[in-house]
């Protein structure tokens, strides 16, 4: 069991007892900033230790294919290759091979590896309203706001509930707005010749 | 209808275009989103990891109580100075400086009432066996108690619950000795002792 203790947040003190899992705050018994400890089971847990991979011994066995003398324990769920014990990535119960499980992150095939995204649908919304302020930028931010719009209308927005309304509401601004300099261009014409 | 694969635990918190939070509950995780308005960034800290979730109160609400509060009252003292009274020429005389500290109050008083309505500020450190993270959507108390209170059950589920005595023990388990920590706990034998190791964490008396 490889325990870590729990340090004071503000002083970096060792804390054994006397605020952890209170209701009310208590003080640090170093420093006196007032904390509240909520300590779960898993502290107490043993760290696991990461899997060896075991060598061939019987001739014909399967092997992994990265590593071609070390015994295969899984297949990759991605591709199908075997997979010895190093070589297997675990996520959510699955089996995946370092390569499928890059190429997964990097695709967005598997949503609990993304940790960032494009919030294409604020931009084009922001490229909409924002350039109302200095009304001359909206000559180019409009057609701007129109495309990042089109363009990325499929593209995931945000992991949380979300809908397209942002881009419903760009796309009529933008159009609005390339609709009113288009008036304008042609009353100038009319005006002019 | 499908059901939500994230419930909202927190409001967006946090200064617009630079850096807001939430935190998300999902089936086996917490999802923590940091967003600048355009890009979001995502940390998923699952149930059966979290070791420890650490409330700190801050002095963040007294500051700008202060902040908020010197103005408010300076402004608050010229709105009524300038108000109207008997023997002054005019009902409307003052208008214009009325409607000024009016608003400069309004201005001041407002933040502070939310200031204080939100109730006292803090700082919230979830930590797991590689990470200490800072989740900046819990800032105020009250609602980090409540979420706190939300995802006790999710995590209890996952690991098991832990009373609170029986913390103190096994803390002191951790850096006794075999013999005392069998005899303190009953429980099986823990590594040598940590005072010993040249490595040991200070320990307090």
């Amino acid at each position: 069991m490889s325990v870590s203790l729990i340090q004071c947040p503000a002083c970096q003190a060792w804390l054994l007892e006397g605020v952890f899992s209170q209701t009310q705050m208590s003080p640090c018994p170093a420093c006196g900033v007032r904390l509240q400890v909520e300590v779960f089971p898993a502290l107490f847990h043993s760290r696991s230790i990461g899997r060896s991979s075991e060598t061939i011994i019987v001739e014909g066995e399967s092997s992994c294919f990265y590593h071609p003398q070390k015994k295969a324990v899984v297949p990759c769920q991605g591709c199908g290759r075997f997979l010895c014990a190093l070589c297997d990535c675990e996520l959510n119960g699955q089996h995946f091979c370092p390569a499928c499980l890059d190429a997964g992150k990097n695709r967005g095939k598997i949503k609990s590896l993304e940790n960032q995204r494009t919030l294409y649908d604020s931009i084009a919304l922001s490229l909409a309203i924002y350039p109302l302020l200095i009304f001359y930028f909206t000559l180019v931010t409009a057609p701007m706001s129109l495309y990042v719009a089109l363009r990325y209308w499929k593209a995931p927005r945000s992991i949380v509930r979300r809908t397209k309304i942002r881009f419903v509401a760009a796309i009529i601004l933008a159009l609005l707005q390339i609709g009113g300099w288009c008036a304008l261009f042609v009353t100038l014409a009319i005006h002019h010749f | 209808m499908a059901e939500k694969e994230y419930q909202r635990l927190t409001a967006m918190t946090g200064v617009a275009f630079v850096s807001r939070s939430s935190l998300w509950l999902g089936k086996d995780h917490l999802l923590s989103i940091d967003s600048n308005g355009y890009a979001e960034t995502y940390k998923r800290f699952y149930f059966r990891d979290i070791q420890e979730i650490t409330f700190m109160a801050t002095r963040r609400r007294f500051i700008w109580n202060w902040f908020l509060g010197a103005p408010a009252a300076v402004f608050l003292a010229l709105l009524l100075g300038s108000l109207p009274y008997k023997g002054s020429a005019g009902p409307n005389s003052n208008l214009g400086e009325i409607v000024l500290f009016g608003f400069l109050t309004a201005i001041c008083v407002l933040p502070f009432l939310i200031n204080n309505l939100l109730g006292p500020t803090c700082i919230c450190h979830l930590r797991t066996a590689v990470q200490t993270e800072v989740l900046s959507s819990l800032n105020r108390l009250r609602r980090a108690r409540k979420t706190l209170n939300r995802i006790r059950p999710f995590i209890a589920a996952a690991q098991g619950a832990l009373s609170p005595e029986e913390i103190p023990a096994r803390m002191r388990a951790a850096i006794l000795s075999p013999a005392e920590a069998t005899t303190a706990t009953g429980a099986s034998p823990v590594p040598p002792p940590a005072t010993d190791r040249p490595d040991a964490p200070p320990v307090l008396s």
